[in-house]
């Protein structure tokens, strides 16, 4: 055994067993863990989006563009958006601060401005580019053509396989027509895949879990404790 | 109540009992570890070992998205490391940038991990030294994910003109490596390690849209989101969680006899099949208990 001595591998060992208290039952300890966490993790986010973004794209230029018109007067040169130091990053600044206006009533519809501008530019930058990474690449991977006949059985069933589950799964989700006669066997196998998709997902999901709750024992019981070597 | 079956008792047992279970499974193995085989998976994590071999040497840039966070970091910092400790046994510039302000401190963490693991073995002769500018170069953090994703196919110099330690990227004298980079179109591979889509992200505006080839390193619970990517080739591999950092491990302890570096993913893969074992006992359990308890109340009537 050969127990850390660092305060801060003690702190984050005495952290961890508080929120595993919670497994136990709800206890002040836990909620003191959880509030710290929130604090810590907001704070830090805040500081970092401070220093990271808000001073370089907007302090920084104002700033900048400042010390340039005091040192060598007015001129065009400072609104150039190109430039570094510059004025023209006002006008995004007061877009973006338009967002406080919701919490001001009469002027609530305002808001409506950035968020109009956000959704318009990620809507435009999003669509052409989803439809050719997750539509088109994604029909094409489906098609089968002569060249997965010649790599062998094996991926040959596999591309067969990924072609009759896509389209019955298209097929259990197509309800313009009632699911009768043929269409009925082939929606009930496009449900069977979707659930054995699940299953695949659920068991997933439980290997993440164990491999964080692996992570913590791993740290309690070899950085911590220093009982593994 | 004395009139309860033993498969009701086993149904209505404390969830507290079942958290004691695999409490015990997950830490006898971590005190008492023991090897058990890990087979690579060929289509994820051996595509992806192989193309970073395929690099050619000195000349080759990874580009790491190192977007951990605290809660995913069991499964995802292995994969980091893994990735930069490969990089740098086959002297493959790195570039890591951060689309999270909580991913910063780990990315950091693992650069300053894997490198001084590096110098500590060439101050005893073995193999090189890593050093800061020339083999590598932290970018730091950088928001809202799309922008400096499809910026860094344009121009990095305009998304960071200094690096996250306040060095201006175009120093050269400070930053060499900086000078042959100028774009993905410099860059031979993106890695994006996330908790989220962010590898289909990088598929939709830098491979889509510039050319480049995209991995990933994703936690288990969202590795079947990545599997129709990874079949229609726009993925090159794959790491799916502890797992597949555990494969990426042994890969390169394997390939590279000299590194000793420690490997938290493999240390936790006996634990990792023991609880399995567990859970799925327990599934089957249950599973009985339910269906004798149905019997006996159908003959009971």
């Amino acid at each position: 055994m050969n127990i850390a001595m660092d305060f801060w591998t003690w702190t984050a060992a005495l952290l961890t067993l508080a929120i595993l208290s919670f497994l136990w039952k709800d206890n002040p300890t836990y909620r003191a863990a959880e509030h710290l966490y929130i604090g810590v993790a907001n704070g830090y986010s805040v500081t970092l989006i401070w220093y990271n973004v808000v001073v370089p794209n907007m302090i920084d230029p104002i700033a900048g563009a400042y010390r340039q018109v005091a040192r060598e007067g007015m001129n065009w040169s400072v609104l150039n958006p190109f430039q570094e130091a510059n004025f023209f990053v006002i006008i995004p600044m007061m877009v973006g601060a338009l967002y406080i206006t919701r919490f001001i009533p009469k002027i609530s519809w305002m808001v409506r401005i950035p968020i109009g501008l956000t959704l318009g530019y990620y809507t435009a930058i999003s669509i052409p580019a989803s439809f050719e990474a997750s539509i088109l690449r994604q029909l094409e991977a489906s098609i089968v053509t002569r060249a997965h006949m010649t790599m062998g059985f094996r991926p040959a069933l596999w591309v067969f396989l990924v072609l009759i589950g896509t389209l019955s799964t298209l097929i259990y989700f197509f309800f313009s027509t009632e699911h009768r006669g043929i269409l009925k066997p082939i929606s009930n196998f496009g449900i069977l895949v979707v659930m054995i998709g699940f299953g695949a997902s659920f068991g997933l999901t439980v290997m993440a879990r164990i491999s964080l709750a692996i992570g913590r024992f791993v740290f309690l019981f070899k950085d911590w404790l220093g009982l593994v070597y | 109540m004395n009139d309860r079956t033993i498969w009701e008792k086993m149904m209505q047992v404390d969830r507290r009992v079942i958290y004691l279970i695999v409490a015990i499974v997950m830490i006898v193995p971590i005190i008492f570890p023991f090897d058990l085989p890990i087979k690579i998976s060929k289509r994820t994590t051996l595509k992806l070992f192989n193309a970073i071999e395929k690099f050619p040497e000195q000349r080759s840039v990874f580009f790491i998205s190192a977007d951990l966070n605290p809660q995913d970091q069991p499964e995802l910092y292995p994969m980091l490391v893994s990735w930069i400790r490969h990089c740098f046994h086959r002297k493959i510039k790195v570039l890591v940038m951060c689309l999270y302000p909580t991913s910063l401190g780990l990315a950091e963490q693992a650069l300053n991990q894997v490198s001084t693991e590096f110098n500590n073995r060439a101050s005893q002769g073995i193999g090189r030294r890593i050093v800061y500018g020339e083999d590598y170069v932290f970018l730091g953090y950088k928001p809202p994910p799309i922008v400096p994703i499809l910026g860094l196919g344009e121009n990095i110099f305009d998304v960071f003109p200094r690096d996250f330690y306040g060095n201006e990227l175009k120093d050269y004298s400070t930053l060499p490596m900086m000078e042959n980079i100028k774009n993905y179109r410099d860059m031979d591979m993106i890695g994006s390690i996330a908790a989220n889509t962010l590898p289909v992200t990088y598929i939709a505006y830098a491979q889509a849209r510039y050319g480049i080839a995209v991995t990933g390193g994703v936690t288990a619970v969202s590795v079947a989101d990545f599997y129709p990517y990874l079949d229609s080739g726009q993925l090159t591999g794959m790491l799916e969680g502890m797992k597949g950092a555990a494969e990426y491990e042994g890969l390169i302890r394997e390939t590279f006899p000299e590194e000793d570096g420690r490997r938290l993913a493999t240390e936790g893969m006996s634990a990792q099949s023991t609880t399995h074992l567990a859970i799925i006992l327990m599934v089957v359990l249950g599973n009985v208990c339910f269906f004798m308890q149905r019997r006996h109340e159908s003959r009971r009537g």
